[in-house]
């Protein structure tokens, strides 16, 4: 009985083990998700405080994220490979920041050739004793887009 | 001078200022890449909870679709995943079984939508509920 229910806890401390991610594995999760086209999974990775700056523009809430922007992410995650070039992580306690840098390369709808750099800064948040993106800051090298982008961003009203 | 006349087009003004400043917002994203779409898909709000059954659980609610001018085609969301982006049901997935231009109805695989409120936002998208889960 004693050995049944030891393996037992064992299993569990086990699977508990499987389902804790360390923040960095957090984010790879999160562009696996993408990738795998799982809303639900990559929306089960943010925390509802979630706030994403994305080349300039804000998306003030996890909702926000979700309804305007996670599906144009998923469609280049699928589109195109990224590939982790260089990443850095530190932080705390409950809070814990993941810098990363990707190779993106594939192709544009029209065959046009990608292949930037891509910069993403992650800030995570522990919640019910897991760790979920609570920031998340993109931008990339591609110059023109940042010229273009920043463009627009002068001719919006001051926030 | 007639200041609730005067509130109500400065309040007017300042949501079309909104409008369009949110419109223009929508346009970002990695969207500097343009790549075609990995589904098909809608985004949509809910507009009001359908009937309870016997067992007061909910299957189905109306919903208007998002940036949209057209209401979704009958059943053509048959088959699609269906997950919730806001509220209490965030981040849950269901299987649409019928649909009309205004109504949805899931099936009961994932459960009830017990929990959904009206504003509420979702999205549809043409691809089985477990397709992307291990």
């Amino acid at each position: 009985m004693r050995c049944a229910i030891g393996l037992c806890l064992a299993l569990c401390a086990a699977a508990a083990l499987a389902q804790t991610r360390t923040p960095a594995e957090t984010v790879d999760a999160f562009h696996a998700a993408l990738r795998n086209k799982d809303t639900a999974g990559a929306l089960s990775l943010l925390d509802r405080g979630l706030v994403v700056y994305e080349f300039g523009v804000v998306d003030p809430t996890v909702e926000a994220y979700g309804l305007r922007h996670l599906p144009f992410d998923m469609d280049v995650a699928v589109a195109t490979q990224w590939k982790l070039e260089s990443r850095r992580s530190g932080g705390e306690g409950g809070e814990r920041w993941v810098l990363s840098t990707y190779r993106v390369t594939g192709k544009q709808a029209d065959g046009t050739a990608i292949d930037q750099m891509t910069l993403e800064t992650a800030i995570l948040r522990r919640s019910g004793g897991l760790f979920r993106i609570v920031h998340l800051h993109w931008s990339t090298s591609d110059a023109a887009f940042q010229a273009r982008a920043q463009g627009q961003r002068s001719q919006e009203p001051a926030r | 001078m007639n200041f609730p006349g005067t509130i109500r087009r400065v309040r007017s003004s300042l949501f079309a200022a909104l409008f369009v400043l949110f419109s223009s917002v929508a346009l970002a994203g990695h969207d500097n890449i343009e790549v075609d779409p990995a589904l098909k898909r809608y985004a949509g709000q809910i507009t009001e909870l359908g009937m309870p059954d016997a067992k007061g659980d909910v299957y189905s609610f109306r919903a208007k679709r998002i940036r949209a001018e057209t209401e979704f085609d009958r059943d053509e969301l048959r088959g699609w995943r269906l997950t919730l982006l806001a509220g209490k049901r965030f981040a849950n997935v269901f299987e649409v079984r019928s649909n009309t231009g205004d109504e949805i109805v899931v099936t009961a695989a994932k459960g009830p939508l017990n929990g959904i409120a009206v504003k509420d936002v979702f999205v549809v998208e043409n691809i089985p509920p477990d397709a992307s889960r291990p």
